[in-house]
Parts: C-alpha cells; structure tokens; sequence
C-alpha cells in the first residue's frame, strides 16, 4: 500500500523518440506568454533546488534552499537514509557540506544547513507561498532529484494539477511519516523527489514532496503524489532551526464520527482523559467538536488534520457543542510521543561513516566540518542549533534587561494589585537565605503571603500560595532567577522552545506569535513567551503539578528601571480565572 | 497541437473552476469488498437532481449497506437499480430516509459533448485509493487522449470485457476506486466513464482507459449505449445485453505441489515439484518456504493459490524462498496447463 520512498534505479531504460517541436507562427501570443512565463518560473526557482546526497555524493532526496544562510528544508525520511552530517549538491554543480539541524518525523519533515564555499556567501532561495491559497485545479511545478538521475544536481521538473487539498494520509509506520493536511497532485513524483520542492506557478514554494500512493504498480508514480503542506512546516519552522525532535499535537481526547447522527457528520468525543488541558476546560465525553483551530470539524480526516500541523504544546481554540449552546475555549494541546520514546532509550544515530565503496587509490576523505557543527541529544535533533538560537534570544534578552551582575541580593517590588473584589497597595519581596533557598513574600493591606519555593515536603497547596493565583510568588520567584541568573538559574533543562501562539487576554483573540525558551528549575517547568525582534518577555506559563493548572503571567507596560527595562504590569491568571494585576511603581533591585 | 491546447487551458480555462463545477455531481460510493483485488469503496455520477448515480458495475454495489457521501458531506443510502455489465456501468439511486432527494446538480446525459479525438486535453475525476470521505473533494487528474482504439486487456486471468473503442489516456487514472468516475473535456462536459485496472495483454503493461459515453454494445432490443442503459433502466425497463462469454482464461502452470492445506493458516511449504514443469526448470525444491510472491507476502497455501490464480500462462513470477536459514529469490515463468491426466476411476 503507501510507503514513502525509497530509492531504486531502473535498470532499463526506454529510447523515446523526439517529436518534432512546432515552431509555426499559428501559436497564439497567449500560449507563447504563458510558456515563457513557466520557463521563467523554473530558471528563477531552479538555483535553490537540492539534492540531498549522502556523504560520499550519492543522492538520495531532494531539498529546497529556503534562506540564504544555507538552510533547506526536506524530509525526515531523507535526511533519516543520509544522517545527520552529509552532503547536498545544488544545480551549480558544486556539492556542499551540510548537516541536520532540526527534524520532524512524524510530520516526515527536517531542516539541514549546508555551508558556503566562503565563510558569508549568502546562497539562493526561494520565498514561502501560501499553500492554504492553494486550490484543487491549480498548476504546480515538481522539481528534485527522481532516481538520481541528475549526476551534476540539475533538477528534474515535472508539472501537473494539484488533484486535492487538505488531505490526509496515514502514517506510513510505527507511527511516524503522518501527511496531514496535504496537497495532493498529479504532477509526476517519483523516488528521489522526496523532500524536494512543490511550487505554484509563481515560483513560490507551496509543499514538499514526500509521498505517493503506490500501489501494485511497484514504487513509482500512480498518478497521486502528496506534499506537506508549507504552512505546515512554517508552524514547525522554529522548533526546526531550534534543533529540536518536533512532536504533534494531541488533544487528550478520542474523536469518532457519530454513526447515527442523521445524513451529516458530528464529530464527538468517545472518550477523554481526565489529566488532559481540555478536560480542565470543560470538554466532556458526548460533547460536539464544532471548529478546531478555525476549522469547522466535518470528518475525522478534518480533525486529525488540525492536530497534525500543529506542534505539540500549542494551545489552540476549540469550539464545542452540548446541547444547543456552543463554547468557545483555549485548549492547551498534548504531546503524540511518549516521553519515553525521548528519554535516553531512544538514542539519537551517531554521523554514519561513509558507506565503503569499491576500493580505489583517492585519498581517505577528511572528515566533513559539518561534523562539528552536529551535537547529539534525547530531545533534540541537533542540540547545536538549539544553543545558537536559545543564546541568540537570551543575548537579546539581556540587552532589555541589563547585566545581571547588580541584580544579586533582595528584590522589592512596590506598587497596587488589583484582585477580583478589592484594591489596595502591595510590596513584593524576594530574598535570598544562606543556604541558597529564596523566600517571596507578598504584603498587601494587612494580609502577607510567604512562599519558600524549594522548602522540601510543602504541600501543593502551600507552594501555590496565594489561594486561586495557580503559584504567583513561585512564577515570580523563577521569573527573577530568568532574569538574575539566566541558564545558570535552571540547572535542569534551559533550551529554546521553538515558536508558539501567546494570548495576552487569555482568549482566542488577539495572539501574539512568540518565541518560547523552556526552563526546568527543580521541578518546576516553565515557559517563557518572547516577541520575536527584540525579545521582550510578555508571558510566562509554570507548571507546578502535572494535574493543575499552569500559573500564567502576562507582563506588560515595559519601562526604564534605570538601564534596564522591566515590566510594570504583571497579570497572573490560572485556569479560566484572572487573579490579580500588579501594576509596579517602584523596583528596588539588589544592592543598587 | 497538444502543447497549444495545454496552453490555451493556462491561459483560458482554470482547472479550478472546473474542478469547482464538476465535483458537486459527483458523489463517493462505499460498499461491498475490501478483499484482495476488489475496493468497497469508488465513485458516481449523479444524472439527475433525485438521486440516480452512474457508476461502474461490479461487486461492490451488491450489498444493502451501500452508502453514498454527497460534495456536502450529507451521507445517503444507495441501491442498486441494473448494471450491464459488457458496458460495465451501473445505475444506483439515492435516498435520505425512503425519499428520493431533491435539487442535487446532475450531469444532463442528453447534453453530452461530442466524441473526444486523439489529443484533446482531458480532465479524470474519482476515488482513487479511497483519498476522500465525506465532503472532501474527490480528486482531479489532467491528462490527453492518446489514441482511441479498441482494448485488448485482462483483469488477473479474466478477460477485458467491453469490445468496442476506448479512450486510452495518458494520465494515471486507473486506480483502485476510480472505476466510473468522470472523464471530462477542458471545460467539464461529460465525455466517458474511467474504466477499471486493466493490463494490457500484449505488454503486460497497466491501460489507462475510459469507455466513451456514445459507446454501443449488442442488447436484446439492438445496441444500447450507456444513455440508454440510464434511460431504459430509469424507466425500469432495462434488461441486459447477454452475458459476455466467459473469457476468464486458465491460470498459468508453475508444477509447484504444496503441503496439504490442512489448518486455517498452514503456510506455503512445497511438498514437491512436478519433473519438467516451470519450479523444477527454477529449481524449486521441496522444503522449500515460499515467502513472497512478486513482493507480496503469501503467509498461507490460501493466500499463494489466490495469487497465482490471477497469472496467466506466459507471467513471469518472482518468489522469495526461505530455504535453510536464507533467503533465495527465483524467478519463473509460468507455461500453459499440461493436459489433464487422466487419474483412476473413483
């Protein structure tokens, strides 16, 4: 049945004898227009079409180049036949050291740099079309590397009609290679094609090629190729220049087709596990899954499609239906892998040697310096690019809000809170003990509230003081470690997360796209939500216990505090609720 | 001249609004089947705003849970009214509840373009490996008429049955759950019905095919063609064209004598080999284990017969065989059946 691809050569190859071309003058200017229009297409797009070698030059995918620092993206179960340090050629003929950065492979999906010849050479690329503007009977253009057959990396193209969209095919084994969402063409894809580019007729990229439905026709085209959709992988983008082993998105839930429902499909939820954000947020078994993510829910191949382009962790709005009266909720989405599957059983693949060829008299290769640039890690699919962009983001950080040397010893935040029912001012303490611990203590009017965040054997309820705020002066105590300490106050796990959608007001709308480092502080989890550009922090989400609702901050407001810039509106929210706001008057920051 | 067509098409007629025109006439079909060789699931033609659905005969219609998923996504029942099968169509009709619906966009046979000629630019329209459920697009394919000529094909060891010309395309339309489906000129009128999965006998190669809708076959009442077979059927006074002789031909002979087929899984052991058949000339030997055949996997003596009965005399096969602790690969070409022996009388 389907299968990605793998690479086979034919052995036999059929002569066709060229037809004589027209050169009459009969052909209409619009024909003429519209072919120099394709041929135009294809030499613009054509410099950034890859092939993905393995170490010695062997081909074995495609890729595209998608900015000019080198990076491309392909697929997973290419760079997956290459390893994570390999080669790719481009149509000049030349073949580049290259190397994986990030990977996805349940979305079937990877990201690899190659390097330039001369340190800066910027390399070509082409832009990201919209494939959600793609439309069943639009033209599209194949371009790659089928059979390998271009031995000097000029790519083949092939041009067809995208026979569908929004499709969804399943994963082809042990759960991975899921095409969600996908374009579906008829434009001739074969093995080789895999990872390489589908482009509309304006030369945009609008999916990779990794698919095609093979059935006894043994392993080449059948008339249905599938690519990933590019707004699909523009959601999984950071996460894969943030080196990281992307997940999908699950909601918790099990969702079937409702049988007796009359002549139009209900989507609805069989069952759901109790420990699941969506839960937490009022999803019930029986109830009617309306629209996901903006999307009206008519088929289950609807709703796997909206969890299959979104990472997991994304929290997502969710319309569902009881009775007669629909909700509208923000539904944190779950991880598809087990953790298990990422924790040190699963070792990433070491660099494979190059596989030994015949023997002949060339000198024994020096090892690729891409090599130096692949660090393996559970978790990660290259733990390299993730220092890059987690230190660039911090780097940025740090220019808002200044050196940290200056901010050691007690913190006083002063200013008025605002709760649900009353006003009044508030002084926020935090202060270090001898022994390394900390203690936030909160005053406002005459009731004071004190958290030692790492006192061993508190109970939950005495660590997420106040009472409703989910962990207020916890989340502010790691906010401070964030912004005092940086790595160095999260000694178990301080990585870049990727992107995420933040929502300031704790609704569907607005949403800021953010930036996410993930830290680990004992056991306290949490995310930090950055603007991307210049990195103002504007949220934070800790998770405390597994089963409780995460602490949220939204800090706001950001003015000078002498040479740095700090916010001065803090709202913490759990679950559905609004705690407080903290507006800040005054911050009192270490010895200064 | 078919570049400038191609390029008239760029330039003048969107695919896309076609596609948008042809698809609500369309709907999904889910039946009888999902074993090897035969789809439970295909595609119809709807020929009237009520309901009635053309579509290609065979067993998947044979079945009272046949269902039908309308462009909307609305979900009806569908039976069976006639199939012919020399034209391989068949007509269903549609209910939501036990009421005929009502205002669906339809193909109007009696507009039906005229014949398509080698060259014309066409569009295939169907279901092909079951890519689309309820209201999701079916899927379009583009493609030429390459010629149009009569088929000489097969279908496993069966014989091709329609005897008159064919449109013959280059585009990969013959897919399983594509049989029926639409085959449209550039600007979406109905030209024929995508045929089914067919070799051709001559180069044992796979026929993309539709049959036209002008095509006739002999009835008892004098040709029909496929609008009469609606008309005539609509009005219940459909009775079908004799049936084709049978021309489903014999198995090709391999000499391979497996192990008695005793449990429900016994595997696909040989017991032995017939002297101066196709195995033995292969080498086949007893013991052997026969693991996959043309790739596929046979687990069962069940399962090797089934795959051998659909090759004919002169098929080359390719059989994986674990024998000792590896694995041999061996090739043979099946022969014409020996003549019966003769064996004692019981």
């Amino acid at each position: 049945m389907t299968s990605d691809f793998d690479r086979r050569r034919f052995l036999a190859f059929v002569p066709l004898v060229a037809a004589g071309r027209a050169t009459g003058a009969d052909v209409p200017p619009a024909v003429r227009e519209a072919e120099a229009r394709r041929v135009a297409v294809v030499a613009k797009v054509t410099p950034a079409v890859v092939a993905v070698c393995k170490p010695g030059g062997d081909a074995s995918g495609s890729g595209v180049l998608i900015d000019p620092a080198g990076y491309a993206l392909t697929n997973f179960h290419v760079t997956d036949d290459v390893g994570p340090v390999h080669t790719c050629g481009l149509p000049d003929g030349e073949l580049y050291d290259s190397v994986l950065v990030g990977h996805d492979p349940v979305g079937d999906l990877a990201l690899v740099k190659l390097l330039p010849k001369e340190p800066g050479k910027p390399f070509p690329f082409v832009p990201l079309g919209d494939s959600d503007a793609v439309k069943q009977g639009d033209w599209s253009l194949a371009m790659g590397n089928p059979f390998g057959v271009a031995r000097d990396f000029t790519p083949s193209v092939t041009f067809g009609l995208i026979s569908g969209t929004h499709r969804y095919q399943p994963p082809a084994g042990d759960g991975i290679l899921e095409y969600t969402d996908c374009l579906q063409c008829d434009t001739s894809i074969n093995p080789g094609n895999s990872g390489g580019p589908l482009f509309n007729l304006a030369g945009e990229l609008v999916g990779i090629n990794g698919r095609g439905q093979f059935d006894k026709r043994g392993r080449i085209n059948s008339g249905a190729g599938f690519a990933i959709s590019v707004n699909q992988c523009k959601h999984f983008l950071p996460h894969l220049r943030a080196g990281l082993l992307c997940d999908h998105a699950s909601l918790g839930a099990g969702v079937e087709t409702d049988a007796e429902g009359g002549n139009l499909a209900r989507m609805l939820v069989r069952q759901i596990l109790e420990d699941s954000d969506a839960y937490r947020r009022g999803l019930r078994e029986g109830d009617r899954l309306v629209r996901f993510a903006g999307r009206p829910l008519t088929s289950v191949n609807h709703y796997k499609n909206v969890l299959g382009i979104h990472p997991a962790g994304w929290r997502l709005p969710l319309v569902y239906r009881r009775g007669t009266a629909d909700t509208a909720i923000l539904v944190r989405t779950q991880p598809t892998r087990s953790e298990a599957a990422d924790d040190p059983g699963e070792q990433p693949k070491p660099p494979r040697p190059p596989k030994k060829g015949p023997k002949t008299d060339a000198p024994q290769a020096e090892p690729s310096p891409a090599a130096k640039l692949y660090e393996p890690k559970a978790g990660f699919a290259n733990l390299h690019f993730n220092r890059l962009e987690r230190d660039r983001l911090l780097a940025s950080f740090r220019k808002l809000t200044g050196d940290p040397v200056g901010l050691a010893g007690p913190w006083t935040i002063s200013g008025r809170v605002q709760l649900s029912d009353r006003k009044s001012p508030f002084s926020l303490t935090l202060a270090d003990a001898a022994d390394g611990t900390t203690e936030v203590k909160l005053a406002r009017g005459t009731v004071t509230d004190t958290v030692q965040p790492l006192k061993p054997g508190q109970p939950l309820g005495e660590l997420l003081q106040p009472t409703g705020s989910g962990g207020l002066l916890a989340s502010l105590y790691l906010w401070r470690r964030l912004v005092a300490l940086g790595e160095k106050g999260f000694e178990s796990g301080f990585a870049h997360g990727g992107q995420e959608p933040f929502y300031p007001a704790g609704t569907p709308a607005p949403v800021a796209w953010c930036e996410v480092l993930r830290t680990k502080h004992a056991a306290f989890e949490a995310k930090w939500f950055f603007q991307p550009g210049n990195a103002t922090l504007v949220g934070c989400e800790a998770v405390f216990a597994k089963d409780e609702d995460p602490c949220e901050l939204v800090f706001a407001d950001p003015k000078p505090v002498g040479d740095r810039t700090l916010p001065h509106r803090i709202e913490a929210r759990s679950g559905d609720r609004r705690y407080a706001v903290l507006t800040v008057t005054a911050y009192k920051l270490g010895a200064t | 001249m078919t570049v400038v067509l191609l390029a008239c098409v760029l330039a003048a007629d969107p695919v896309t609004d076609v596609a948008e025109a042809v698809g609500p006439k369309l709907v999904k079909l889910f039946g009888a089947g999902g074993f090897r060789g035969v789809s439970n699931y295909g595609v119809g033609i709807l020929v009237s705003a009520d309901g009635l659905v053309l579509t290609a005969s065979g067993p998947m219609l044979d079945t009272p849970d046949l269902t039908a998923h309308l462009s909307d996504g609305q979900r009806l029942k569908g039976t069976l009214v006639a199939s012919e099968p020399q034209l391989d169509v068949a007509l269903v009709r549609l209910t939501a509840g036990d009421k005929p619906p009502q205002g669906l966009p339809f193909f109007d046979l009696t507009q039906a373009g005229p014949l398509a000629e080698p060259g014309d630019w066409v569009l295939g329209f169907g279901n092909m490996f079951e890519i689309a459920v309820r209201d999701e697009p079916l899927t379009v394919q583009h493609g030429v008429v390459a010629a149009v000529t009569k088929l000489s094909g097969r279908r496993g060891t069966f014989g091709y049955t329609f005897p008159g010309p064919v449109y013959v395309l280059d585009a990969i339309t013959n897919n399983p759950g594509a049989a029926g489906g639409p085959l449209t000129d550039r600007t979406g009128r109905l030209l024929g019905l995508i045929g089914r999965e067919v070799k051709n006998a001559q180069t044992e190669t796979w026929v993309n095919y539709a049959i036209p809708l002008s095509a006739t076959v002999a009835g008892p009442g004098g040709e029909i063609n496929v609008v009469g077979f609606v008309a005539a059927a609509t009005a219940g006074k459909y009775t079908p064209a004799a049936k084709p002789p049978a021309t489903s031909g014999p198995a090709g002979y391999h000499g391979i004598v497996l192990v008695p087929d005793l449990l429900d899984r016994t595997p696909p052991y040989v017991d032995s080999v017939r002297p101066d058949s196709p195995a033995a000339k292969a080498g086949l030997k007893p013991d052997d284990l026969i693991a996959f055949v043309n790739g596929e996997g046979v687990a069962t003596v069940r399962a090797f017969r089934q795959v051998l009965a659909a090759q004919p005399p002169g098929a080359t096969v390719k059989l994986d065989i674990r024998r000792g602790g590896g694995l041999v690969t061996i090739e043979l070409t099946l022969a014409n059946p020996p003549s019966p022996v003769r064996g004692p009388k019981r």
